[in-house]
């Protein structure tokens, strides 16, 4: 079969996904037909393809608003959740300190706090950051401190016995036996971020792909606000798939 | 070897000729676990030495105290080349029950570790690593990670994570325990020619009456849990040995019988 030659040079794994979307794609398409579902509920997928098409300009403006919020909530939530996660591990007074008040305030519904963000931060960028770096804050901290805490004690005894520092033990034994537990938090917390800055975008913002589905819902434009929800679907997929590729680098989970 | 032990002006003359001691020494741990009583025995200098005792009597324990990575309890004493026993020591290298390597490095960096840990000079460790490698027969597969490695390397390197720092005492916890027979009996021999050329003091800890009888110059039996030393038997066949001629002895036989029985009864 020369015709599908060329297909045995893409791998599995981009050709797997790809049918299976298309296979849903055609059962969405001829469902919204059959079923007869109203436009203005459901609008078939080719009309929220060429809504998108059409408004591709604001899409991608709002998506870089949207993403650099996110970006930079969860560069500060993954480096400051990272830090405190050795600190709480590290030292025990941090442990007293910190640690308690992070579980109780992981337990507050962090989106009733976008009301209050908007008031101290203002409708801008700084208030969704925020909102984005509290959503993937804890799944951080949470995962440094397991993954330090998870160094296998017959490599922590052979460290001693081979007179390695504190420090060394810490460096060249501990990090690195953490490493996967702490990107396994960091994959977590990227969906977070993003679900945080929209829903910060929701409560009072003038831009950005939250502030495009309530301006599609205030207008009735059932395929604008669909196209708005695939530019978060492609935004996450996006920044998911960096992190993966970051993820990579660390291999030796389960060794 | 390492050339002068620190500290060997202060130690008692009496003490020189013994490279571990043991005087009482206990071990209770939290939660009342005795795993051992009294234990006390002397190990010369070079000399080869197998524990042989059931499973669970608290050989690892000893090795462990040997070793300075637990202290035993009060009223008992380790001396280490004359030394009282409190931290470890690279003049003692221990290879434990399970291996040791860091997944996310590769051999070489692995045998390395434990130099670049004692604050070796980097051409040093270079050239020891070099040698390390050619001697355990790894250097082609210096640059793979543990996890790509058969049985039989990863236990060789294993012996280079610790002969990296030369030390002249080796504490062995069924290093080849994990093994298929034949690697078992190879590594052996490889064991017994590293040892004839360095000369290192050797506890053994092993499960093999036969590999304890062909290897050592002296074998410890201890009892059940809490575990004591219940006998001290000499294996007094010609060095070098090799595995065609030791096991040709008709003594070979009768040691391996009387071990077995041993065994058997506690
Ligand atoms: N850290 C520890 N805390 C409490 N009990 C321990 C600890 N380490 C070992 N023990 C107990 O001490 C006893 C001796 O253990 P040890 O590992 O020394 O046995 P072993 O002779 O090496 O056994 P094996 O041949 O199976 O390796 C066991 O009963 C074990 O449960
Ligand atoms: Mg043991």
């Amino acid at each position: 079969m020369p015709r599908l030659s060329f297909l045995r040079a893409v791998p599995r794994s981009f050709i797997d996904p790809l049918v299976a979307f298309v296979v849903l794609a055609v059962i969405w398409e001829k469902a919204v037909d059959l079923l007869g579902i109203k436009r203005y509920l459901l609008p078939p997928l080719s009309q929220i393809l060429a809504t998108a098409w059409k408004n591709i300009d604001v899409l991608l403006r709002e998506s870089a608003i949207t993403g650099w919020e996110v970006v930079l909530g969860y560069v500060a939530a993954v480096a400051g959740g990272v830090a405190l996660g050795l600190a709480i591990f590290a030292l025990p007074v941090f442990r007293r300190t910190c640690y308690p008040f992070i579980v109780i305030f992981q337990g507050l519904p962090k989106i009733a706090l976008a009301p209050l963000l908007v008031i101290w931060f203002g409708y801008g960028t700084s208030s969704k950051v925020l909102m984005a770096f509290l959503f993937a804050f804890f799944p951080v901290v949470i995962s440094t401190m397991g993954g330090l805490a998870g160094t296998p004690v017959h490599l922590i005894e052979h460290f001693r016995a081979i007179g390695a520092s504190p420090w060394n033990t810490f460096r060249r034994l501990r990090v690195p036996s953490a490493l996967p537990s702490i990107m396994d938090g960091c994959r977590t917390a990227m969906p977070l971020a993003v679900i945080g800055a929209i829903a910060g975008e929701f409560v009072g913002s003038e831009k950005g792909l939250g502030n495009l589905v309530l301006l599609a819902n205030a207008n009735a434009r059932t395929d604008l606000l669909f196209a708005a929800l695939l530019a978060i679907s492609v935004l996450v997929g996006v920044l998911y798939l960096l992190i993966e590729l970051i993820a990579r680098r660390i291999w030796w989970r389960g060794l | 070897m390492t050339p002068g032990s620190p500290g060997a002006e202060e130690q008692p003359v009496a003490d020189r000729a013994s490279a571990i001691s043991t005087k009482n020494a206990s071990k209770t741990f939290e939660g009342g676990t005795v795993a051992l009583e009294k234990v006390s025995f002397e190990v010369a200098r070079s000399q080869f030495v197998s524990i042989l005792g059931p499973s669970g009597c608290g050989k690892s324990t000893l090795l462990r105290m040997v070793g300075g990575l637990i202290p035993a309890d009060a009223g008992g004493e380790v001396r280490v080349l004359g030394q009282l026993q409190r931290s470890p020591s690279s003049d003692v290298g221990i290879v434990f029950q399970t291996h040791n390597m860091l997944p996310w490095i590769t051999v070489e960096a692995n045998i390395r570790l434990a130099a670049e840990m004692r604050g070796l000079s980097t051409s040093e460790i270079a050239e020891r690593t070099r040698r390390i490698l050619d001697v355990l027969k790894l250097t082609p597969y210096r640059s793979l990670f543990p996890h790509q490695l058969s049985g039989g390397m990863r236990q060789r390197a294993a012996f280079g994570q610790i002969l990296i720092l030369r030390p002249q005492i080796l504490l062995l916890d069924e290093p080849f325990g994990a093994l298929d027979a034949l690697t078992r009996d190879q590594l052996n021999v490889e064991l017994l020619r590293l040892w004839e050329e360095g000369k290192q003091t050797v506890i053994l800890i092993t499960h093999s009456i036969p590999e304890a009888v062909f290897l050592s110059d002296r074998i410890l039996v201890m009892s059940d849990r809490p575990g004591r030393i219940i006998a001290d038997i000499a294996i007094d066949f010609p060095r070098p040995r090799d595995p065609q001629h030791t096991r040709a002895f008709p003594e070979f036989t009768e040691h391996v019988l009387t071990l077995n029985h041993m065994m058997g009864v506690h």
